[in-house]
């Protein structure tokens, strides 16, 4: 695997919580620290590397990540969150800021998105990447139930730092079995990197993962990519706590092209 | 997967079951009566229909099946709905959509219940049609807009005799079971309950007009009109119009007033309320409101105050029950629900409860914690312990309620929000709206709870 060209950290912050100096956690959605690892790890179908940490990388110029956020909207019924497994608490303050490289761009903005289902319940794959994530229901695409996927291809093989995702954020909800990996390949066979993995019981055949599941919200959440690179992102999930459809409001891949 | 559902090993399971109950079901002949396999059609395909479906898909009842779907939202809702359907044709699901009820109703020879989740001035309308075509309805909260509304469809109920279950969906809910059954009325913990307040307070963020994308198709203006909406966007908020819903007193407040009526075992005998449209522009329905209801108990006088605010959330939404002995705090939201024993009450005297599993002595604050700043002051009550309500349920919320609905059709339950129910309640809350407009004290006869 080539070695990464540029560090990209969390911008170093303490926060003093209770008396208690905390760092940064790992995960910028969340204060604890990761979950536990599964007991076994089934092999996933394809060759699948895990994005390399931060800490191999080189330093370079980071500015924060310019993200414009959708209007905070949560109507409705509220839903039942309790019985999750591997639940991350709420950070109860606005996301810190990620640091990125200068001249780091929204690479994904109208690029050509593919699924594993070519026409969606409601909306179209377009949606996926054409900047709108507001939470109205005309700016969700839905995909059916059991393992879904959306595909983003940048056009050309890029340095990746952070993926965000908005899932739906009308209601608190929490989706299952998010993975989220690069590659170069279209079909996700050979040189697939896993920068996102909460699927803890390896549902989807992916591995399991060791990221925690988490409440969808306006602030999207952010995946440190730690500057993998790749010029497919693809997306899976599998339901939500709610229903049995995956949703997406908008895809970012934040990154630069290879030069 | 996750959650306390492996969803996949569900769909398998549902599937296998659908078909073997669609077979045994053809097995008893056209005439035998089967109750294995019910036959549903969602009548009103906006957010809450979609709730109620998913709460329903995801209760894994063998043998309910959706057949077919009806909204005037026909390029929207009613396309996504019909759409979800069809992923469950394994199930022996259908997606027949349709835009008019009656011809659904008509259309539609083996259907035996219908969700109803339109807008609140219709349901007076879509519940009658559907009993008095046969069918079991289960109908969304609140029961009417109007309390003749309401009337009629308790008098349709009695006449026709089929199951109406009006959507109070904290009736069905096993944690307000438990506090009922166990801790007020079994154990009376809470001694004799001189006090309510509750409250549901939204953000500003979350009480915004809902607008339409441009990338979604409206509904034909000539459709809105035949349909009693002025335009797609008092359609998409309907609720904050005066003839089509209650505002936020309706809305949220009816769920929780209802526990009031239901925990005491009483109807209120007066109202006081106040409210107004002082925040919202262009909301016809008050954006706040505070009431206090008067009760006569078996137990004597109680006085209860609910208030619903929609730019701030603080505290968000619970009801409290004040007893001489013990404070119940709950709410829907499975992560609160506290019980406390007043300070001058033995601990040993709610031992019992604990050890036979009523409430949960380990999770709770037994202890006061004290302040460093803090003096002793002879005209502060000893501080109440904390207990932790033993019950909880990971299932949405709806789902608990709607297989009430489906056991009374299988005749294994009763309904526990059935018409009269559910019309007093209506009475309750609808009376706060007429109560904020007159700015007076209105008296509540027992006979005005009555059909």
């Amino acid at each position: 695997m080539k070695h990464l060209k540029v560090l990209v950290l969390l911008m170093a912050m303490t926060a003093v919580i209770g008396g208690c100096s905390k760092s940064q956690p790992a995960n910028p959605g969340s204060d604890e620290t990761a979950a536990p690892a599964a007991a076994e790890t089934s092999q996933p179908a394809a060759q699948v590397e895990e994005a390399p940490a931060s800490a191999d990388a080189q330093t370079g110029d980071l500015k924060p990540l310019a993200l414009v956020l959708p209007r905070p909207m949560f109507v409705g019924t509220p839903e039942n969150l309790a019985g999750i497994e591997n639940l991350e608490k709420p950070l109860g303050k606005p996301r810190p800021p990620f640091m990125a490289p200068e001249g780091t761009v929204n690479l994904a903005l109208n690029k050509p998105v593919t699924s594993s289902e070519s026409e969606p319940i409601t909306g179209d794959l377009t949606m996926v990447v054409d900047g709108d994530k507001e939470a109205t229901d005309g700016s969700v695409i839905e995909l059916g139930p059991f393992k879904q996927w959306v595909q983003v291809d940048l056009g050309a093989k890029s340095d990746i730092y952070a993926v965000v995702v908005w899932h739906y954020h009308k209601t608190p909800r929490v989706y299952f079995d998010v993975v989220v990996q690069t590659s170069d390949d279209p079909d996700f066979v050979t040189d697939v990197k896993t920068v996102f993995n909460n699927d803890i019981d390896n549902s989807l055949g992916l591995g399991i993962g060791q990221d925690r599941h988490y409440v969808e919200t306006a602030e999207g959440r952010l995946m440190d990519a730690k500057g993998v690179q790749g010029r497919y992102v693809r997306l899976y999930s599998q339901a939500n706590n709610q229903n049995d459809y995956s949703h997406y409001i908008e895809v970012e891949v934040y990154g630069k092209p290879v030069q | 997967m996750k959650s306390g559902l492996n969803r996949r090993e569900f769909l398998r399971t549902s599937a296998a079951i659908g078909t073997g109950l669609y077979v045994s079901g053809k097995a008893l002949g056209a005439d035998a009566p089967n109750k294995d396999v019910i036959n549903v059609a969602l009548l009103g395909a906006g957010t809450q229909g979609q709730v109620l479906m998913d709460a329903l898909i995801s209760a894994k009842e063998p043998g309910i099946r959706f057949v077919a779907v009806c909204d005037i939202w026909k390029d929207f809702n009613l396309r996504k709905v019909s759409r979800r359907l069809k992923q469950w044709e394994s199930l022996g699901y259908r997606s027949t959509a349709y835009t008019d009820y009656k011809e659904m109703l008509d259309t539609e020879k083996d259907l035996d219940a219908v969700i109803i989740a339109t807008p609140d001035f219709w349901h007076a309308e879509h519940s009658i049609a559907c009993m008095e075509k046969g069918l079991h309805v289960y109908c969304e909260k609140e029961m009417s807009n109007t309390i003749e509304g309401a009337r009629r469809m308790v008098q349709t109920q009695r006449k026709t005799g089929k199951l109406l279950q009006i959507g109070h969906q904290r009736r069905s809910n096993p944690r307000y079971i438990h506090c009922y059954d166990k801790l007020i009325k079994e154990a009376k913990l809470l001694g004799r309950i001189t006090t309510i307040n509750g409250q549901w307070n939204r953000s500003k963020e979350s009480c915004m007009d809902i607008i339409l994308s441009e990338k979604t198709p409206a509904i034909e203006q000539a459709v809105l009109n035949q349909y009693g909406f002025k335009d797609m966007k008092q359609f998409l908020n309907w609720r904050w119009y005066k003839e089509l819903g209650g505002g936020p007193i309706v809305d949220l407040g009816s769920h929780q007033i209802d526990i009031y009526s239901w925990f005491l075992g009483a109807n209120p005998k007066s109202v006081i309320a106040g409210g107004g449209t002082d925040y919202w522009k262009g909301h016809e329905w008050y954006d706040n409101v505070m009431a206090i209801y008067e009760y006569d108990t078996s137990e004597g006088p109680v006085r209860a105050f609910y208030q619903t605010g929609t730019t701030n959330s603080a505290n968000g939404y619970y009801e409290c029950f004040m007893g001489d002995e013990g404070t119940l705090v709950i709410s829907e939201a499975s992560s609160r629900g506290s019980i406390y024993r007043e300070g001058w009450v033995e601990e040993a005297k709610w031992d019992p409860w604990a050890v036979k599993g009523y409430i949960d002595k380990s999770k709770g604050k037994l202890v006061a914690e004290k302040k460093d700043d803090a003096v002793l002051d002879v005209r502060e009550s000893i501080p109440a312990a904390e207990y932790k309500i033993s019950v909880t349920m990971t299932d949405p919320y709806h789902t608990p309620h709607l297989k009430n609905f489906f056991n009374a059709i299988r005749g294994t339950e009763k309904l526990n929000c059935p018409a009269e129910v559910g019309y007093e309640t209506a009475v309750t809350v609808l009376k706060v709206n007429e109560a904020v407009q007159k700015a007076n004290r209105l008296e509540l006869k027992p006979e005005e709870f009555k059909v």
